[in-house]
């Protein structure tokens, strides 16, 4: 567990060496400006949270502040987050008191590659307070006795023997209780956590609710509490750490190469095979950058991954930026699945299956999941429905093709169908002319029509499940009810949907497909393909 | 140094030479048409073709033609076609349907879309495409004039084409012509289609008029009256016939399974 009580000033001090030092922020709360953050001085000044600006300013006559700007702090919190999985795969932010300052790290596992609890503790808070933050950090069995013990005491190591003990000695604001519980408690006379646990538990949980004795719980380890990790864990990646941080494109890409073969082999003795790789590059300055690529196929090749990481790194353009550099870089892989070794030579295939999943991966990588399609027929009339386009290192082609009716449709259609100007020569007939993107046309021939109607199938009402909901009227002081979740699915419009389609033809023999939208007499038509 | 041994080691600096010269010269004097039974010789794999129209609005007709190429090419070891299009010109010049491509008579599993956001992209998706070993064909469907798409663009891609023996067919539009290194040139033009028959007010398949405007396919002809079945190339000596007398022919020469009305088929 990792406290840093004045992160945000800190952070804005390191960002803006310009500032001052008693810096406070503040905040716009019901037309009142209070302060938000503070940094070391203005608390040793006497300023507090919450505190009137006004009444500061008075105060501390050379207080520099600044408006809060919450989203952005959030976002450099959680990059700084991320930045700590260099030192623990597991990190999270915990917001059960504020948005930023707290950080948890789970180090099961990961101590002895720092040389102990003691050394990597030390080496974790040294290494922020290099950095100008101040901050302190305890390893302790559990998360809510991390947080009491970082918050409340001294830096340590909590051994489990001694937690008891440690906790026992602390005040109940320890157990991150909510203000009322807090006063609720003080107002019994119960002021340290040792004087709270032996009482009887039914009565507190009557008075303070449930919220108390899990906390209580989780503190002691009884009940087990769970973080959730800001980035996904990867079983299996390979990584480098730098002496010098590098910034160079090519030296990242040629990292990644190395790293792949290193992931490689080891998924070659574990015979496995991944979809999804993602290259991580912790940069010094507390940000991480991650590159992910995705293969249609189980693979393990470190040619194709490389060369995948080469092509996503061509469309970062001006996003890459190495900072002052990028001291480590790991390589991780996911979706993983069996892929045994397979046999080259004499009794292969040759269908260029592989080799097509190898191409559509590295344009994928280069030009977007959306820019690499492939058809896929739905069994619908309704032509713009009857075909759908799909990333292709999704979507394995169909069997077999088949238009079952024989039906004629263009070879090219308008994602969109265009408004056009007919004429008839007989009503209900054929279109004789047509006016298309300003140029006038003569139809010679054509054939329809071909009436597409809506799909009745689809009803017109929604699925009733529960009696239609009749919104209540709000009593005074209380929040009008939401309107419940109806999902918008294109219902069926008799009228609406109903086309004649013609195959049309000029005197120059290009050939168009359009189509009158309603019933004869509303002369909506429009142009929706052309055909070869 | 004796003289046979001199010989020796001239020869082989001439054959190296003639390595280096011949590579790029080779891939252009290779042959090709590859058969010739439909009475149009079909143009060999590993070649760069650019497809003029001169407009827009023959996108179907230009596409039709390429697309009947490609199936020709399509093989069990390469059995993928790769079109690339630009996104902005989507809307202008609409994208291949599957369906549409099923009534054609090409399998739309076959044909990736690529849709890049500039030329550049494009550009290098094409050359990606055609390195790959399992690609027949790839089609650019380029609108517009591209400054990027000049000689030396156009030469890498033929250079690309032949060495790895997939089709590149550029689609362009427009009556200027650029300087390019393309192996063959067809001006496209849509005519009038065939008759349909038990139905004389209805468009047929469809016909079109091919021009070579550069390379050699067969000696001295350089014009074509091209009609799509799903069979494959029919030809009309265009020049002899006019388009009535081309109409008056059955578009089917093969065995059809016989329709009932328009679309029922009798043996299904």
């Amino acid at each position: 567990m990792l406290y840093l009580p004045t992160w945000p000033t800190d952070f804005l001090k390191r960002r803006e060496p310009g500032l001052k030092a008693p810096l406070a922020l503040y905040e716009r709360i019901k037309g009142g400006l209070r302060l938000a953050a503070l940094d070391a001085e203005a608390g040793s000044a006497g300023l507090r949270v919450g505190q009137n600006l006004a009444d500061a300013r008075a105060m501390v006559s050379e207080l520099s502040v600044q408006e809060i700007n919450r989203p952005m702090l959030e976002a450099a919190f959680a990059d700084f987050a991320d930045w700590h999985s260099n030192a623990s795969p597991l990190v999270a932010v915990m917001r059960d008191i504020t948005q930023f300052g707290d950080l948890v790290l789970d180090v099961t596992g990961v101590a002895h590659l720092f040389g102990g609890e003691g050394p990597m503790l030390r080496l974790l808070l040294n290494r922020l307070r290099a950095l100008g933050y101040t901050v302190s950090g305890v390893i302790a069995p559990t998360i809510g006795a991390a947080w009491a013990v970082s918050h409340f005491a001294r830096n340590q190591v909590v051994e489990t023997g001694d937690l008891d003990t440690i906790l026992d000695g602390l005040p109940v604001q320890a157990l991150r209780l909510s203000p009322a519980q807090i006063a609720g408690l003080t107002q019994m006379g119960l002021k340290s956590i040792g004087q709270l646990r032996p009482r009887d538990r039914k009565p507190l949980q009557a008075r303070f609710g449930i919220s108390l004795l899990e906390r209580l719980d989780q503190a002691y380890g009884l009940l087990e509490e769970r973080m959730v990790p800001r980035i996904p864990v990867a079983e299996r990646y390979a990584e480098r750490r730098f002496v010098d941080p590098i910034g160079l494109m090519d030296d990242v890409l040629l990292t990644a190469h190395d790293l792949a073969i290193q992931l490689a082999l080891r998924l070659e003795t574990e015979g496995l095979g991944g979809q999804a790789f993602h290259l991580f590059l912790y940069r010094v300055d507390h940000k991480v950058m991650t590159l992910s690529v995705n293969s249609a196929r189980l693979t393990r090749d470190p040619e194709h991954i490389s060369k995948l990481f080469a092509n996503r790194s061509e469309r970062l353009e001006g996003e890459y930026d190495a900072g002052f550099g990028i001291d480590m870089i790991r390589l991780a892989v996911s979706s993983v699945g069996a892929l045994d070794a397979v046999q080259m030579g004499a009794f292969a295939t040759q269908d260029g299956a592989e080799d097509l999943a190898q191409l559509h991966d590295r344009m994928t990588s280069r030009l977007g999941p959306l820019a690499v399609l492939r058809t896929q027929l739905v069994a619908s009339h309704i032509p713009e429905q009857a075909a759908r386009l799909v990333p292709a290192i999704v979507a394995e082609p169909d069997a077999k093709a088949q238009n079952p009716a024989e039906l004629v449709r263009p070879l090219r259609l308008l994602p969109v169908p265009e408004l056009v100007a007919i004429n008839a020569e007989v009503p209900d007939g054929l279109p004789a002319s047509m006016i298309w993107r300003r140029v006038g046309y003569r139809l010679i021939k054509a054939a329809g029509p071909e009436r597409l109607g809506a799909e009745w199938w689809r009803s017109g009402q929604r699925l009733q499940l529960v009696p239609p909901h009749v919104p209540k009227k709000p009593e005074p002081g209380e929040k009008p009810e939401k309107p419940p979740y109806i999902p918008q699915l294109v219902k069926f419009d008799a009228d609406a949907g109903t086309r004649d389609y013609y195959m049309a033809e000029d005197a120059e023999g290009r050939r168009f497909w359009i189509y009158r939208q309603g019933l004869y007499g509303e002369n909506h038509w429009y142009l929706h393909g052309f055909f070869a | 140094m004796s003289s046979p041994d001199r010989q020796q080691r001239l020869a082989a600096l001439r054959d190296t030479i003639a390595d280096i010269e011949r590579k790029p010269a080779l891939a252009e004097a290779r042959v090709m048409v590859r058969d010739l039974d439909a009475g149009f010789p079909l143009p060999a794999g590993g070649l760069l073709q650019e497809v003029f129209t001169d407009e827009r609005r023959h996108a179907g007709a230009v596409l039709g033609f390429t697309l009947a190429q490609a199936r020709s090419l399509l093989s069990p070891q390469r059995p993928a076609v790769i079109y690339l299009q630009l996104v902005k010109d989507s809307q202008e010049m609409g994208l291949p349907y599957g369906p549409g491509m099923l009534s054609f008579g090409f399998d739309p599993n076959a044909l990736v879309l690529v849709r890049a956001a500039n030329m550049v992209e494009l550009l290098w998706a094409a050359e990606e495409a055609l390195a790959c070993k399992a690609v027949a064909a790839v089609v650019a469907d380029i609108a517009g004039h591209q400054k990027i798409l000049d000689f030396t663009a156009s030469r890498r891609l033929s250079l690309r084409a032949a060495s790895a023996g997939s089709s590149i067919f550029l689609l362009r539009y427009g009556t200027g012509r650029e300087a390019s290194a393309a192996h063959l040139r067809w001006r496209l033009t849509p005519t009038l289609s065939a008759r349909k028959r038990f139905d004389p007010f209805a468009p047929g398949a469809p016909y079109w008029r091919a021009q070579l405007e550069k390379g050699v396919l067969l000696k001295q002809q350089t014009e074509w009256l091209l009609g799509w079945t799903q069979d494959g190339f029919t030809t009309r000596d265009g020049a002899r016939r006019p388009a009535t007398r081309i109409a008056a022919e059955p578009p089917f020469s093969g065995a059809v399974p016989a329709h009932l009305a328009d679309r029922f088929p009798q043996t299904a």
